[in-house]
């Protein structure tokens, strides 16, 4: 038998219902974001690193030595896997993962107050500096957390972890009103 | 057990992200070592008081293995070193 792939978003069924205006936390859901893990040759980290970040658009995310997420606004997935592997010159191996992992963006006054609730890391402005990023656990979700503006952080997920921590952070979130919708 | 493990590669995090996997101060044995020798690395385990070395996974972080030197009866932590390093040093 022969079934038609649907290419359905994994917070579809969670995310249905009509958007309700955006309190002052709100939790964005990428609706479909580009990226990509880049693992550096052994003695290579330092010039990958270094390759990708002289890129602007380009979002480095640390998640282990010597191995990146990069996150791509305006590239497409096919796109962003060559770039990246003109960019590594044969020094890393670039694997897309645009259909594997979800983007969650937590924005708000309140958003250190809500990860607090999961994430076992000092999330204070000092200790956890715009651009910085981090693997870690969400309550029991393995996530990548990114620091990506003043009040602003993102956590990356395996697709198929996305519904529960889409519900956690719902719970973690309803003491502050937090809203939550698809951003674009 | 010990609640705060400085990663080299993450810093201070959880313990609830570590996966502990066994003790670190004895070697594998050669491929043609005695059955008895296999079945003590298999099988036999110690069950210290005091100071140990284990191998511990940061599954939920940066996914090396560390070595952690730590008291198992009062929980201190004295070092934690990621294994490809412990074992660089050991190799010396």
């Amino acid at each position: 038998m022969v079934r038609d792939y649907n290419n359905r978003h994994a917070l579809e069924q969670k995310l249905r219902s009509a958007p309700t205006p955006s309190a002052a936390d709100h939790l964005m859901v990428g609706h479909w974001r580009t990226m990509a893990t880049v693992l550096a040759r052994t003695g290579q980290a330092e010039a990958v690193r270094q390759a990708i970040a002289s890129v602007p658009e380009l979002s480095l995310r640390f998640s282990g030595p010597g191995e990146w997420l990069v996150v791509s606004e305006v590239e497409a997935p096919s796109g962003l896997v060559r770039r990246l592997g003109e960019l590594c010159d044969g020094r890393a191996h670039v694997v897309d993962q645009s259909d594997g992992r979800v983007v969650f963006r937590l924005a708000g006054p309140n958003v250190r107050s809500i990860l607090a609730k999961g994430i076992g890391l000092d999330l204070h402005p000092a200790a956890f500096t715009i651009g910085g990023s981090a693997n870690a656990l969400c309550g029991h979700i393995p996530v990548n957390l990114a620091r990506t503006d003043e009040d602003t952080f993102e956590l990356i997920v395996p697709r198929s972890y996305a519904e529960s921590l889409f519900d956690d952070l719902t719970k973690m979130g309803r003491a502050f009103d937090l809203t939550a919708a698809f951003s674009d | 057990m010990a609640s705060l493990i400085t990663c080299p590669h993450c810093g201070l995090r959880p313990k609830e992200e570590f996966a502990i996997r066994g003790d670190a101060s004895r070697g594998r044995p050669e491929p043609m070592d005695s059955d008895e020798a296999w079945h003590d690395y298999v099988y036999v385990r110690a069950n210290p008081r005091g100071r140990t070395l284990e191998h511990w996974h940061h599954v939920a972080g940066c996914r090396r293995f560390l070595v952690v030197e730590r008291d198992t009866a009062t929980h201190e932590v004295y070092s934690v070193v990621d294994a490809a390093e412990f074992a660089r040093r050991a190799a010396q």
